[in-house]
């Protein structure tokens, strides 16, 4: 019989579970239900996942120890001051779990404080002592589930990842091969369009699984800096793709073969490299190195063409460049970690980007709701007399908010099955069956039982939450210790804390920022437009003007959200109700947001352009010109900050023929004026690449008009409850 | 007004009579909210997580009052 890994992943968390509890009961420490918690909530897909979630949950515990063990000395008589300090620890816990690593760590140090202030608070006598045991607990968790999961089924990531990487490469390649297609004419978006999704989602868990190889392969983890290293590499292969593929619809019509002359060549060697790539990875040696290829331009051919043409086709080069500098640096990165390379291998670290370390409003946002859900909890603690879970009502809340604040998309309706499944089953167990019991050995069979269940019933990644939290309600009820007693009025208080607990997380959802996808959407799209608004305000040419130091700050710090928005309203889509949208499709909704990456390659495509010197000719000559465009871009960018569906396809296209037509006379007289002393042929392909991406932002934003006349915004700003 | 708390019994089991308001209130403020989500008057609502709440509130103080006075 072959077992499912859903069945197999659920008996390794129910069997560890088991004997983490029985260890923690012949020690006698008190509430052995810790170390069941820290199985619960480690047990992940492979080993060296788990292990390194186990390694960050005990450094998380102390560092949550430490930090109540703080708050309680100093605050111990200060009952507002206490909570103050430990909402402002939790919340900066998630803040920094909003970050690129260590979620884990920080989430958990954040649980650990409040379980442990919250525990000790009211008995600062034995404060210090919980938080041994918690520590102590923890520990064990950790080291009884890494054994189970090491020695019962071992669900290697080592072949996964090999595989994971494998398919990325091949992916890769056949996304370059049909992109070229794309632009000399040859395919269209039905053949790539598939192969970025795919692409997406392999990188995706190619990073995942990185992190968890590390942990658990040596090889992996000598390596770790180039693998880290190639990860960034695959991203920026993938996003100058992406740049690339948006200028063809500029290209249409130009006969790229006889213009580009060594395009086959460049072609070849190309997918060459992305061959040689394929084949290091599965074991074989390169049959040859990378040849460096300048992609030339027919300067004879090009001249015959309207500026606009020879823009696009500058603005087409350098991307092409771009990636041949990125397949040429993956090359030698995988030479080195396959042990292929010779040694003078120049390995690229991952580049660290400008701004990001400036607060994020995403990462603000699920802070202040845990500080609202913290605070709210003891406020009722506080002033609702025999509140029902007392202090547990408050941690059960923190650490319910804390899980559930940096994935503000899963909603608490989510919680509410496997919470009251597990407050009715581990009650009528409390009630009707353990009482019956006698020794570990049936007791145990009932934990193995209650959590192989919750285990295997709530298994999917999107259950993480609930099914934490039904294993935490069934332990709580079950307060099972060495002397057991039993009362009804626990099972009561526990089953009247939990709708209480899902209240207080699903008002904080709301109030004071609200969750609501169809909210969110909107929120993120008019800050999207806002940064490109200000992008577009320091394009200026001001030779008085030198922007200070706050100026680069807001620039990096609006340049990271063009960035990062579109993967954020990505990450929204399938949250959406749009059953409630009037007829708006979640296809339609994808295609906005498709539309939004683009323009955001665009807009960053412009940044970059702009920050090459230009000729004081051209300047000075086309300075009015180009001004007006940019306001006019920056005006339309102001009206979409404020309405998202202000204007249409047509009127967007009106103007930028309008704008175009008249600047490609003013270029043409421009250039006939100019001598070859005033104009070098840098000058000229700067000037280029300037046009070509003011023309692939005013385009872009062309396709994201039309994008928006499909749906059906007045449904969708309509407040609902 | 009757002045002795009046609790509820399922079983033998006693629950306080606020308890059984507080659910009904609310229960009675969310398919308020329903109707006015299926008739499209939600839109005349600025903030509607607060409405929500209000209604909460004064559903719960409305039955607790007269229909289940504790």
């Amino acid at each position: 019989m072959i077992l499912s890994r859903r069945f197999k992943e659920a008996v390794k968390t129910a069997l560890a579970i088991t004997i983490a509890i029985g260890i923690a009961l012949s020690m006698d420490w008190d509430k052995p239900e810790w170390a069941g918690f820290t199985v619960a909530f480690i047990s992940l897909a492979t080993v060296g996942q788990s292990l390194n979630q186990g390694a960050m949950r005990l450094l998380g515990t102390l560092l949550g120890a430490l930090a109540a063990l703080s708050i309680i000395a100093l605050f111990a008589q200060e009952r507002w001051l206490y909570m103050l300090a430990l909402s402002v620890f939790a919340a900066f816990c998630i803040y920094m779990k909003g970050g690129t690593r260590h979620q884990y760590f920080w989430q958990i140090s954040g649980v650990a404080c409040v379980i442990i202030a919250v525990e000790a608070g009211f008995d600062p006598v034995n404060a210090f002592e919980t938080a041994v045991q918690r520590t102590e607990e923890t520990s064990l968790g950790v080291l009884v589930y890494s054994l189970v999961s090491v020695l019962l089924w071992p669900s290697s990531t080592g072949s996964e990842f090999t595989a994971v990487v494998a398919k990325l490469v091949s992916t890769q390649q056949k996304l370059f091969e049909a992109s070229m297609r794309g632009m000399v004419g040859q395919g269209g978006a039905e053949e790539s369009d598939p192969l970025r999704a795919q692409a997406i989602q392999q990188h995706a868990r190619f990073s995942q699984l990185l992190e968890g190889a590390v942990t658990e392969s040596y090889e992996i983890w000598e390596q770790r800096h180039q693998w880290r290293a190639y990860r960034t590499q695959v991203a920026e292969f993938a996003q100058a793709l992406e740049g690339w593929r948006d200028s063809f619809s500029e290209l249409r019509g130009l006969d790229l073969g006889l213009l580009l002359p060594n395009l086959v060549d460049f072609d070849t060697e190309l997918q060459g490299r992305l061959t040689e790539i394929a084949g290091m990875h599965q074991g074989q040696a390169p049959t040859r190195q990378p040849q460096v290829v300048d992609l030339t331009v027919d300067t004879a051919a090009i001249r015959d063409l309207s500026h606009f043409h020879q823009a696009a086709l500058t603005v087409t080069r350098s991307r092409l460049q771009q990636l041949e500098q990125v397949t040429r640096a993956i090359f030698d990165s995988v030479s080195e970690i396959r042990g292929f390379g010779r040694g003078s291998a120049k390995v690229l670290r991952p580049t660290s980007r400008t701004g990001f370390s400036l607060p994020d409003p995403d990462r603000i946002a699920p802070a202040i709701r845990v500080l609202a859900t913290l605070w709210l909890a003891y406020l009722a603690y506080i002033y609702v007399p025999d509140i029902p879970g007392g202090t547990g009502f408050v941690i059960f809340s923190g650490s319910v908010g804390m899980a559930l604040a940096t994935v503000p998309q899963a909603g608490v309706s989510l919680l509410f099955v496997p919470a009251a499944a597990s407050v009715l089953f581990a009650g009528g167990l409390y009630i009707f069956v353990m009482p019956q019991l006698s020794s570990y050995t049936s007791l145990g069979l009932l934990i193995f039982a209650l959590t192989f269940a919750i285990c295997y019933l709530f298994a999917a990644p999107r259950q993480v939450v609930g099914r934490a939290l039904g294993l935490a309600m069934f332990f709580a009820i079950a307060g099972i210790t060495n002397e057991q007693s039993y009362s009804f009025l626990a099972v009561a208080d526990t089953a009247l804390m939990f709708p209480l607990v899902l209240f207080v997380v699903a008002v904080t959802a709301y109030i004071p920022i609200s969750t609501r996808p169809r909210v969110v959407f909107l929120r993120l799209l008019a800050r999207f437009f806002r940064s490109a608004e200000h992008l577009l305000s320091t394009l200026r040419w001001d030779p008085d003007h030198r922007p200070g130091r706050m100026d680069a700050l807001r620039k990096a710090f609006y340049t990271r959200e063009l960035t990062t928005l579109p993967h954020k309203l990505e990450s929204w889509v399938g949250a959406l109700d749009t059953d409630t949208l009037g007829g708006t499709t979640p296809q339609q909704v994808q295609g906005l947001v498709t539309s939004l990456q683009a323009l955001s390659y665009r807009m960053q495509g412009l940044l970059e352009a702009r920050s090459h010197h230009q000729a004081d000719f051209l300047v000075q000559e086309l300075l009015a010109d180009i001004r007006d465009w940019r306001v006019l871009a920056q005006d339309a960018c102001k009206r979409l900050s404020e309405d998202p569906a202000s204007g249409t396809r047509e009127g967007f296209r009106a103007k930028l023929d309008d704008v175009l037509k008249h600047l490609e006379e003013r270029i043409e007289d421009t250039f006939d004026q100019a001598g070859s002393e005033q104009l070098s042929a840098q000058d000229g392909e700067h000037f280029y690449r300037l046009l070509g991406a003011y023309r692939g932002v005013s385009e872009a934003m062309v396709a994201y008009a039309g994008s928006t006349d499909t749906i059906n915004w007045d449904r969708w700003r309509e407040s609902r409850f | 007004m009757q002045l002795i708390p009046s609790d509820f019994v399922i079983g033998d089991v006693y629950f306080p009579p606020f308890l059984i308001a507080g659910l009904l209130g609310f229960v009675a403020a969310w398919l308020t909210t329903q109707l006015l989500n299926r008739y499209r008057l939600s839109r005349f609502f600025a903030y509607p997580p607060i409405v929500l709440l209000a209604m909460a509130v004064i559903y719960t103080v409305v039955i607790g009052t007269f229909l289940i006075p504790a």
